[in-house]
Parts: C-alpha cells; sequence; structure tokens
C-alpha cells in the first residue's frame, strides 16, 4: 500500500480483540467523565465567545447590508456600486460571513473570488460566471447545463461569458450579484483593472455590487488603472480592529463563569503571538479551546471540577491530590499551625481530602471572581480619573493572575491619584464604581461615602465652586526661601475652606476603603489551594503544538541523536556537551554532521571519505555505500543540499544549522 | 614529469583490465589537462605565470612541477620553495611597494566585479605567497608533514595520489584551515563558510562504479542491521501513547501535522489502526500518499469521492469542481463520523503547488474531513499563508521517528540526480534489455545496430580507452578543469560527451595528433545510421525511424547531440562492457 498514490484504509483483521486494552486504568478512568464536562464547558464558552465577537462586527454588517439593500433599489447604469471593506490584517472574513447569513439567498447572490482563482481574465470570469450561476445543493449538474442549452435559439456559449450570467439573473430573478475580491492586494491589479471595467459594462443588465476586502489601506486601490476606477462608485466601511476583538475574547473567557481559569502564562503567550503575528481572531480562539482541552484531558484532577460519581475517584485520585505543591504548602503550613491532628486525617482518609479539594477549588473559583470584578474596578477608576490611560482588560486579567497585581505601582497611583481628585470627579468616580456588577460587599461602605460626599457638596454655597483636596497641587505653592545662604524649599498649603477640609478627610476615607478592598479581593492565585485544578497555566503543550519549530526539530534531530534515540552508545561524553561525531550514531546522522562542517561547496567523494572514514573500516565499502546514499538522498529531500553546476561531483549546501 | 609519461605509455599495453583503462583514463585526462590551465581564465594564468614559469612555456625541466597540478586539483595556494624564491620574490614585494593600498583595493574590487568566483582564490593565492616570502620557510617543513598526513586518508583510491604526494610542495596552510573556529554563533559560520575564495574544495571525483545501482543497493539496504532497531522502536512507542490524544483533537475539529525527521508512515499506520479498531461504525479512512510520482490531486479526490458518494455518481473533471461537488455532498453527510483523510507527505513536491494546497485546505476546512497530514521538509509552514492555515486549523506534534523514509525516497535516483550522472537512470543493462523485450522487433534491430555501429567505431577509433566508453568517468577529470568556467561546466555535466565540442582549445593543447573526427565516443552519425536501418529493412522511411528512436529517448537509452561540424550523433550512454554485453543479447 505504500507505493499507492491514494487509497481507502482497511484493517488487516476486522475488530481484534485488542479492544479492551482501551479499558483505561488508574486515573484515566475519569476521561469520560472529563470529557463531558470539557464539551460542556467549552461549549458554553464557545456560544459567549461567538456573541462577543458577533457584536462587533455587528454595527458594520448593518451599515454593509444597508448598503446592498439601497444598491438593489437604485439602478446603476454607468458605475458600480462598491463596498471597500477595511478589516485590517485580521484576514479572517467574520463580518462577511456573517453578511452572508443575513442575505437573502434565493434573490442574491454572493461570489466570492480570491486571488489563486485565476491568473488571467478569462479564468477569473469563468469562475465568477460559474459559482453565480451555480445551482443550489440538490441539483444535479447536468441540469444546469442542459437549462443552459434549452433555452430557445440561445448559441452555445463560452464558459467564460457574463451572457451566461445576465440569462441566469433573468431567468431567476435575481436581484444582485455580490462579487467579493477576497485578498484584493494579492490580485494582479492590471487583470483586477480588466475585470472591473468589464463588468461596468454588463452593470445596466446585471445587478452588480462588489466588495473589496482590504487588508492594508484604501491605497492599495490607487493603483488601479483609472478607467477602472472610473467604474467604481466607492463606499468605505470600517470593520473594528483586531484589537477589540481580542478583549472580547478574554470578556468572554472571564464572564462565561467556566470553572477553568486560563493561566497568565499561557494566556499572555497566546495573546502576544496575537499581537506579534498577524493572526486571525479564530487562532486564539483556538488557543483557548486547546488549553481548555488539554486541561481536561492531561490533568485528571479537573474531574473535581464537575462532581464526580463516587465509584470513579478511586485512591489514585486523592494521591494525585496529596501530591500538588499547593497541597504541600497547605500541609506545611497546618504543621506550622501545629493542626497535626487534621493533616493527619487528610492524609489517612481520603474522602476528607475529596472534601477539601471540593471546597477549596469552589472557594478558589470565588477567590478568582472577586478577582475579575476588582480588575473591573480597576478598569472603571481608570476611565473616571483624569490623566490615566485604560489599561486592557487582557493586560489587567494577566497581571492579576500571575499575582502581580497586589503592591503594584499602578494600583498605589491610582490610589494616589483619588486623594486628589476635586469633587466632581470623585463622586463621579463613586458613581460609576458602585455600577459594577459585583461590587456590593463593598457597596455598604461605599455608598454611604457617596451619600456624605453629596451632603458636603450641597452644603456649599457657592456651587459653582468645586471641592479641592488636600493633596491636589494646585492648592499648594512652592516656596523658596534663602536662609543662611541655604535653600529652603516649603510647601505651603493654600488657605482650605473647612468644606474642602471635610472634602479631604472624606477622600482618605474613600481611598483607604479602596485600598481595603483591593487587599481583600486582588490575590495571588498560586497562594490559593489546589489551584492546579481550576487554572491551566501549562504552557509547554500550547508552545509545541502552536508554534511549531520543525527546522530546529530536524536539525536536531539529525544533529545530536540521542536527544530523541536515548541510545547507550550515542551519548555525549561529557555532561553538559553536545554530542560529538561517533560512528554507532545513525547514519544520516554523521552525514548531516559532516556536511555542516563543510562549505557551500561540498565534494561528494571528500564526503564518502569522510563518511567512510567515520562510519569505520568494518562495513564493507558496499554497506556504507548505501547508507551514504540514503542518507544524501534524505538531506537532499530534506532540502539541505541541492546539485550544483559549479563543480563536478559537488552538491551544494543549502541550510545552515541554526539559521 | 616522468609520472605521467609512464601512464600515457604504459595504459594501453599492460593493463588489460576494464577498471584499469579506466583510471588511466583519468590519469591521462588530468595530465592533459593540468598544462591547459593559462588558457582558462586570464586572471588563472596570470597567477601561474608568475608561480610557474616553466610549466607555460612548455619546457619540462628536470625538477618535477607538480604545483600547477596540485594548485588545479586540490586548489591548497601552496607554494614550492623555489617558486617563492625565484620569480614571485621579486614580483610581490615590488608589486607591494609601488602599489597603493588604494589602488590595490580598487584593482581587487574591479577585478571581483569583472572576474568571477575564482578571481578570488586567485587573490588569495597571490597573498599568500606574498606572506610566504614575507615569513621566510622556517615552519613549512612541519606544515608540510602535516598536511601530508592529514590527506593521506583522504586520497586512498584517487588514482593521482602518488603524483601528488612526491614532490609536494610546502604551504602554510596553518590558518587556512577548513574547519572554523569553534563554537562560531550560526550566522557566523554562515558567513565564514561563504567567505570569497574561503571555499576550497578538492577536485576529487566520486568514482561512479562506487555508487549502487538499485539491485546492489536493494540488497545492502535489506541487509543491513540498525544498531538502533531498539531505541527507534521506543521512540515509535512513545509516539504511540499520544494515539488517544491525536484522536480526540481530531474529534474537536482540529487537525493533526506530524513533522520531524524519519519516516512516519508506520506511525501514520498504526494510528489508522487505532482509529478503525476504536470506531463504533466504520471509520471511512482514506490514505494518501504524497510521495508517490505523479500524483495530482485528482487522484486525491477522487479516492476520496470513492468514499464519500455513491458509485454512480459522475464526477466533473476538473479538481476545483470535483472538490465542490465533494463538499457540498460531504455537507449532505451526517456530522457525526467524518472522514479521516491522511495525507503522507503533505509538503511533497507534488502537492506542493499553491492551488493543490488551497483545494487541500479546504477540504480541512470542512467538519466533515479530519486530516491528519505528515511533513518532511524542515521548511513546510511556509507553504501557507494566514488564510490557509486559517482553513487548515493544524495542531502540530513532533513525529520524529529516525525511521528509513523506505518509499517516501528513491535513494538511488536521488542521489543520481545530485551528482547529476543520468546515465544510470534505467538501472544498467538490464533496464535496457528490460524496455527492449517490451519493444517490437524493429525497435529491437535496430538498437542492436546502433550499439554495433558504436562499438564498431570505438574499435576504429585510435583511442579505445575513450570509446564507447562509459561518459561519466572520463568526464570527470577533464571538467574538473572547466569547473571554473560555470556555465561550460553546467552544460556538461549532464551531457557527458559534448566535451568534445565545448572545449576544442583543451584538446588542441596535448602534443597529440588530432583525433579523426568520427571517434566513438562521439556516437553514431544519425544518417549513418538510418541508412543502415533502411539498408537491413528496418524501416522504410525518415519519420518511421523517427519513432522508433523517440523510444529509445523517452527511457533515456540514447542520448543525441550535435557535434562540432552540426551533425546530429547518437550515442547509447555505457561502457563498453555493458555496449557488448548488451549486443550479445540482442544477436
Amino acid at each position: 500500500m505504500e507505493y499507492e498514490k491514494a487509497y481507502v484504509f482497511r484493517a488487516e483483521d476486522e475488530r481484534p480483540a485488542k479492544r479492551q486494552r482501551t479499558e483505561a486504568q488508574g486515573l484515566h478512568t475519569s476521561w469520560k467523565t472529563r470529557r463531558q464536562a470539557y464539551q460542556t464547558v467549552w461549549q458554553t464558552q464557545k456560544e459567549a465567545i461567538d456573541t462577543k465577537l458577533a457584536q462587533i462586527d455587528d454595527a458594520t454588517v448593518d451599515e454593509l447590508s444597508t448598503f446592498l439593500g439601497h444598491a438593489v433599489q437604485t439602478p446603476y447604469v454607468d458605475r458600480i456600486p462598491t463596498g471597500i471593506i477595511l478589516q485590517g490584517a485580521d484576514g479572517g472574513c467574520t463580518a462577511l460571513t456573517q453578511l452572508t447569513k443575513r442575505l437573502d439567498s434565493a434573490k442574491r447572490r454572493l461570489v466570492v473570488l480570491s486571488s489563486s482563482t485565476g491568473s488571467n481574465l478569462k479564468a477569473i470570469l469563468k469562475t465568477l460566471v460559474q459559482k453565480a450561476t451555480r445551482a443550489d445543493i440538490g441539483v444535479d449538474e447536468d441540469e444546469t447545463e442542459d437549462s443552459h442549452r434549452s433555452r430557445p435559439n440561445a448559441t452555445k456559449l463560452l464558459n467564460y461569458d457574463l451572457q451566461i450570467l445576465h440569462n441566469f439573473v433573468i431567468e431567476k430573478g435575481i436581484e444582485q450579484v455580490i462579487v467579493t475580491f477576497e485578498d484584493t492586494e494579492a490580485f494582479n491589479l492590471e487583470i483586477l483593472s480588466e475585470v472591473i471595467e468589464l463588468l461596468s459594462c454588463w452593470v445596466d443588465r446585471i445587478p452588480l455590487v462588489c466588495l473589496f476586502n482590504i487588508a492594508t489601506d484604501v491605497d492599495a486601490l490607487q493603483r488601479l488603472s483609472k478607467t477602472a476606477i472610473k467604474c467604481l462608485d466607492g463606499k468605505l466601511f470600517d470593520v473594528a480592529p483586531s484589537g477589540d476583538a481580542v478583549e472580547q475574547v478574554v470578556e468572554a473567557l472571564v464572564t462565561s463563569g467556566s470553572p477553568l481559569w486560563l493561566g497568565a502564562g499561557l494566556l499572555g503567550m497566546a495573546l502576544e503571538r496575537q499581537k506579534d503575528y498577524i493572526q486571525s481572531i479564530g487562532s486564539l480562539v483556538d488557543s483557548v479551546q486547546y488549553a481548555f482541552m488539554s486541561a481536561y484531558y492531561a490533568n485528571a484532577l479537573t474531574v473535581f471540577l464537575v462532581q464526580p460519581r463516587k465509584e470513579e475517584v478511586t485512591g489514585d485520585y486523592a494521591e494525585a491530590l496529596r501530591a500538588l505543591a499547593s497541597f504541600h504548602a497547605f500541609a506545611e503550613d497546618l504543621l506550622k499551625r501545629r493542626e497535626t491532628g487534621r493533616l493527619r486525617e487528610l492524609f489517612n482518609d481520603d474522602k476528607q481530602v475529596y472534601q477539601l479539594a471540593i471546597h477549596h477549588i469552589e472557594e478558589g473559583q470565588r477567590a478568582l471572581r472577586r478577582m475579575i470584578v476588582a480588575v473591573r474596578v480597576i478598569r472603571t477608576m481608570q476611565q473616571n480619573l483624569p490623566q490615566t490611560a485604560t489599561s486592557s482588560l487582557s493586560n489587567l486579567y494577566t497581571q492579576a493572575m500571575s499575582g502581580r497585581l497586589p503592591g503594584s505601582t499602578l494600583l498605589r497611583s491610582l490610589l494616589l491619584l483619588a486623594k486628589k481628585v476635586p469633587s466632581d470627579v470623585s463622586v463621579a468616580l463613586l458613581e460609576a464604581v458602585l455600577e459594577v456588577e459585583g461590587f456590593g460587599t463593598v457597596a455598604e461602605t461605599s455608598r454611604p461615602l457617596l451619600d456624605q460626599l453629596r451632603d458636603l457638596i450641597s452644603q456649599q454655597k457657592d456651587t459653582a465652586q468645586l471641592l479641592r483636596s488636600e493633596d491636589d497641587v494646585k492648592n499648594a505653592t512652592l516656596r523658596t526661601t534663602v536662609v543662611a545662604q541655604k535653600v529652603e524649599l516649603s510647601k505651603q498649603k493654600s488657605a482650605l475652606s473647612e468644606q474642602d477640609k471635610a472634602y479631604t478627610s472624606l477622600l482618605a476615607k474613600i481611598a483607604s476603603m479602596f485600598e481595603q478592598y483591593f487587599n481583600e479581593s486582588i490575590v495571588d492565585p498560586k497562594t490559593l489551594l489546589f489551584h492546579e485544578i481550576f487554572i491551566y497555566d501549562q504552557k509547554s503543550p500550547y508552545r509545541e503544538v502552536f508554534t511549531p519549530r520543525p527546522r530546529h526539530a530536524i536539525e536536531r534531530a539529525l544533529a545530536s541523536p540521542h536527544d530523541y534515540l536515548d541510545c547507550d552508545c550515542c551519548a555525549p561524553d561529557r555532561d553538559g556537551e553536545e554530542a560529538t561525531l561517533s560512528s554507532t550514531q545513525p547514519p544520516t546522522a554523521i552525514l548531516y554532521q559532516l556536511y555542516l562542517e563543510s562549505g557551500n561547496l561540498i565534494n561528494a567523494s571528500d564526503l564518502w571519505q569522510a563518511f567512510q572514514a567515520v562510519i569505520g573500516d568494518e562495513k564493507e565499502e558496499a554497506e556504507a555505500m548505501a547508507l551514504f546514499q540514503r542518507g544524501l538522498a534524505e538531506l537532499r529531500s530534506l532540502g539541505m543540499m541541492k546539485p550544483t553546476r559549479k563543480r563536478v561531483d559537488h552538491v551544494a549546501k543549502v541550510l545552515w544549522r541554526g539559521l | 614529469m616522468p609520472k605521467r609519461r609512464r601512464a600515457d605509455g604504459t595504459d594501453a599495453d599492460d593493463e588489460p583490465t576494464p577498471q584499469k583503462p579506466r583510471r588511466s583514463a583519468r590519469k591521462e585526462a588530468e595530465a592533459v589537462a593540468s598544462p591547459t590551465i593559462p588558457v582558462e581564465t586570464p586572471s588563472k594564468r596570470k597567477s601561474i605565470l608568475r608561480g610557474t614559469p616553466s610549466n607555460v612555456n612548455g619546457t619540462f625541466t628536470a625538477e618535477p612541477t607538480p604545483k600547477s597540478l596540485r594548485k588545479v586539483l586540490f586548489t591548497t595556494p601552496a607554494k614550492l620553495e623555489e617558486e617563492a624564491n625565484l620569480p614571485t620574490q621579486e614580483t610581490p614585494t615590488a608589486a607591494r611597494n609601488d602599489r597603493s593600498a588604494r589602488r590595490k583595493s580598487q584593482r581587487t574590487l574591479h577585478k571581483d566585479i569583472t572576474g568571477d568566483a575564482s578571481s578570488g582564490e586567485d587573490d588569495d593565492v597571490r597573498d599568500e605567497a606574498l606572506a610566504h616570502a614575507i615569513l621566510g620557510e622556517d615552519d613549512s617543513d612541519d606544515d608540510e608533514e602535516e598536511l601530508e598526513l592529514a590527506e593521506l586518508p583522504a586520497t586512498t583510491d584517487t588514482p593521482t595520489k602518488p603524483g601528488k604526494l612526491r614532490g609536494r610542495p610546502k604551504g602554510r596552510r596553518r590558518e587556512r584551515t577548513p574547519s572554523p573556529p569553534p563554537d562560531l554563533p550560526p550566522h557566523e559560520l554562515y558567513f565564514f563558510q561563504n567567505r570569497a575564495g574561503g571555499n576550497k574544495t578538492s577536485a576529487n571525483a566520486l568514482p561512479s562504479q562506487l555508487l549502487l545501482n538499485y539491485e546492489e543497493y536493494f540488497a545492502q539496504v535489506s541487509a543491513y542491521q540498525d544498531s538502533h532497531a531498539r531505541d527507534i522502536k521506543r521512540l515509535q512507542q512513545l509516539h504511540r501513547r499520544a494515539l488517544d490524544q491525536w484522536k480526540f483533537e481530531l474529534e474537536e475539529h482540529f487537525n493533526i501535522c506530524l513533522y520531524g525527521y524519519g519516516s512516519k508512515s508506520e506511525l501514520i499506520t498504526h494510528f489508522a489502526e487505532h482509529v478503525h479498531q476504536q470506531a463504533d461504525t466504520a471509520q471511512k479512512i482514506v490514505i494518501v500518499n504524497g510521495y508517490t510520482p505523479g500524483l495530482t490531486m485528482r487522484d486525491v479526490l477522487a479516492t476520496l469521492a470513492s468514499v464519500v458518494l455513491p458509485k454512480s455518481a459522475k464526477l466533473p473533471a476538473q479538481p476545483a469542481a470535483m472538490l465542490d461537488y465533494l463538499l457540498s455532498s460531504l455537507s449532505d453527510m451526517s456530522p457525526s463520523a467524518p472522514v479521516l483523510l491522511i495525507i503522507q507527505s503533505l509538503d511533497h513536491s507534488n502537492l506542493r503547488k499553491p492551488l493543490a494546497q488551497s483545494l487541500i485546505a479546504r477540504l480541512a476546512a470542512h467538519p466533515n474531513i479530519s486530516l491528519v497530514a505528515t511533513c518532511d521538509t524542515p521548511t513546510f509552514p511556509l507553504l501557507w499563508d494566514v488564510t490557509l492555515t486559517r482553513q487548515l486549523r493544524f495542531v502540530y506534534h513532533d513525529a520524529t521517528t529516525f525511521q528509513a523514509y523506505k518509499a517516501e525516497i528513491d535513494a538511488v535516483e536521488e542521489v543520481n540526480a545530485l551528482l547529476g550522472r543520468s546515465g544510470r537512470r534505467l538501472g544498467g543493462k538490464d533496464g535496457i534489455g528490460f524496455v527492449l523485450k517490451s519493444l517490437p522487433e524493429n525497435a529491437r534491430n535496430l538498437f542492436r545496430i546502433l550499439v554495433a555501429e558504436q562499438l564498431a567505431l570505438a574499435d576504429a577509433d585510435p583511442d579505445p580507452v575513450f570509446g564507447a566508453a562509459d561518459g561519466e568517468d572520463e568526464l570527470d577529470p577533464d571538467d574538473i578543469l572547466g569547473a571554473e568556467d560555470e556555465e561550460e561546466a553546467a552544460n556538461e555535466q549532464h551531457t557527458p560527451s559534448r566535451r568534445g565540442r565545448g572545449r576544442p582549445a583543451k584538446k588542441a593543447k596535448p602534443a597529440k595528433p588530432p583525433r579523426p573526427i568520427v571517434s566513438g565516443h562521439e556516437g553514431v552519425e544519425y544518417r549513418t545510421l538510418y541508412h543502415k536501418a533502411v539498408e537491413e529493412f528496418v524501416c522504410s522511411s525518415e519519420l518511421n525511424f523517427r519513432t522508433l528512436l523517440k523510444e529509445f529517448h523517452d527511457h533515456q537509452m540514447i542520448e543525441s547531440r550535435k557535434d562540432a561540424v552540426g551533425t546530429e550523433r547518437l550515442t547509447v550512454p555505457f561502457r563498453r562492457e555493458e555496449l557488448e554485453a548488451i549486443l550479445e543479447e540482442l544477436v
């Protein structure tokens, strides 16, 4: 079968008895439960993300569809109505797919052309006509062809003739044909110009609309021919930048109420990748999904995130729970507090551990949710305070999850600033913060503060005058005096009214209230007991799976095969040293290392000599030659060397290791 | 040059084995070739003029002058003691004195621009001579010994070795060791290995009988016991532990891409079996071997269609239309049982075209298709742009297996192509016999005539060594000289016996009688062969004759080229012994 081009796989023996082997043991027994748990969790998560993402594009899609609707009603004669969609580097046509959903497909035709559809006018037109006239699913292709022919007194038309489309439009009563150019920049612009000019000739007969997806800038269209530009009647649509989409995904992540949280390291990496490389938002969603998958697949303890059935939870799980680092810390803490009895209980009684786990997982979840609220409070404060940039939710979330937020400069400056604000800002700030959902626990203390503040303002006689804080720099003047040839710098508070003083003390109360709130609600997630279960923060499978380094893998396999084979014979001599050339290594690896040593041109004969010398004399020449040939062939098909015509019997080096 | 004379004189008589004449031929070719260096490139000539005036004049002094030979063959810029002392001693110093640094650098620049790569080497040679002259020869003795030791194993089977070792010129190669300073960062290594004139390789040619043909190769490979078999097996076991995980990933609508060194076909088969066993209902699995020669997208889609569509369904002809049809019927399928599509070597040149990749990506994007692909090359992610990556939705797994690419790589053919040896493509005379058996009587007769003619011509040739002999071998030493002349070499590499036409100047150089125009290795004249064929009633018209020849051409049994005068000549690119054997079989 190896030499067949393509074949349908048939197992040699039908359903062998091996099947029982799949019955899992140990920690794997709960995989079914975990899988179900994963599916429900991811389902809700996905829906949350989807709705958030759909909201972003909604406005643009609305605009687009009204534009298209308008185009239907007003017939164009000379120019093609054109929508230019600026969608950034995203590449994913989320807006377009949503548009497709809204379109009434019976009366409107959407044709998506990508730059790969054809390299000449004929090919593009052919695809256009084919896609536009394609019958809906279910109708056999022959029928549609027949329908072309069966038209009375119709001559057989060439398949790229727009007349076919015209006939089709009349026949089916199509209201609109929307031609979308998926990747406008990638098109050969000369050909695109020709297509546009040609389409404009038909616009009086076929109700055409063009949509251009543009990743860079409208200037890309300037390079179309002048006549082509004249044929277009363009309108610009701006799709939300992808940064917003990322925020929406994070928003969905933290609000969906899923029992699994993504850790700072992992999410930070995914976000960084999203920022650094041009990726569609879908790839971030993929990363998140994969993180959920790996969490549930690889960590058997995630079974505690749902209510596990009793028979599933065996002693192994208790052992696994006890092996967690956070449990170790907890145990040590118990010892310090001399609660040895409790600890002994936990060690001896599996049930106790389970209860502890379930309890603390819930506890941890609550703590994390509180922290998210705190993050929101921070953002609200940033929005309301002057001269502060609002941090993005993703940024704050990763900071909070990494445990860097308590005592950070961000928080401190925020609190300092809160002490300085004039009364109008502080009122707005408090009001806005009280709006934040879940702030309720602190609201009890903060609501009276707000009331006091309001009272204070209403007491003021001159309502135009704002109350100022004592800490406000505007209320202090710096004074320099020279006393005994020394400069003295003294800060003098300007005279404050009684109200101002009262206001200052109130502000101090408010600030301390916030400080206390933050201290309570922002925790370091790493200190939570059993955080390993409900926070997934493993970079490892994510990195390998989404950002593979195939070249490095191949180079490493060939340069130090011991890393993969873990054989005794090729182990490096000294610890930490890279394996050196030795006769025991796989032949291709030897050849590759010789290849690395040589320059950009390699003499095949000398390479052979060297190879033979390394591989040892005990091997027959023919055997060594077979291995040599195999190695050469492998290196060639791996794209490492190529034939050269510079010198006879030489090969050219193509890849340098590590470049 | 006693060595050369001996070679010239003796090879015809006292070396009766078939192997030996070839060797001496090489020797002769080298010897013949060496004095011709001066006509190569102007820069080259200059250096040699300065270095070895005696050589150019053609007056062979008693002192052996192997250095010219050496320099060309090995391109080690070593200089003889005498050489450095004699004319060179003045010239470089004088040159150094009277030339300003600026002028010199300009000159070098100019040379680099106008001249080819060899001029750089030339400069090196001169510079080294200069350094040599300045530093004196104090340490050259040790150097020489060192060098000889180093070279000894490398040249064991090249026939030119004895000549080289004797009277070996002293050189200062200490600072020119081919191995770079240790622990260079990759980019430094790149520049080190690409520096101008830095890459000096020997001109040794790989004797062509060393390369195994299919038969020998497979015999050796199947007999070969890999000492790592156990470790490879363990690696395989490691990968197999991930099968469940992969299955889970596929079920979550990811597609899988396996990369890494080693053939993954066994692993893939395991995976297919695994999926098959685990499936409750019959799982549809389609395996595509991307490496099979001549694979097209149509094959892939047709096989897939045979699984997805009812047998009676009529498929459109164009791959794109096929795909559309397939996708629409896939959408009708129940989403519970996606078809598992396994493509091995997705990055193989068969599937590397953008169109094929975009078709595959569209397939992979469909929820009812699960794609498992394997990729072998290190740079495969470059195949896909953002859109394709998005559609493919790959999760990547390192599946380094260290298993031999048995089916994927045709090692013998790859190596032949790599080294530019085309004549062996058929795998020797057996292959020809095989082809001839399937051809009509007339074709066999024609081939017999051609072979007989070629042999006859070879016998008539005053220089039987070159006879209808194996093209590559006679070519190699000759071509080395032409190596500087890149284009020429390029033309020649695949057409060995064009030598006669390509380098008339060189042939004129040795004091030998000019060859008869029709010599065996030049092949049989087209007209002559036609007339012979007509005489023997093999064919009646030229059209007929052409048709027969075309068949040979298609199987690369003959090569055709025009000689210096412009007449077309046909050759069977085989060694004399093989030709004789073929003729015997045919008669």
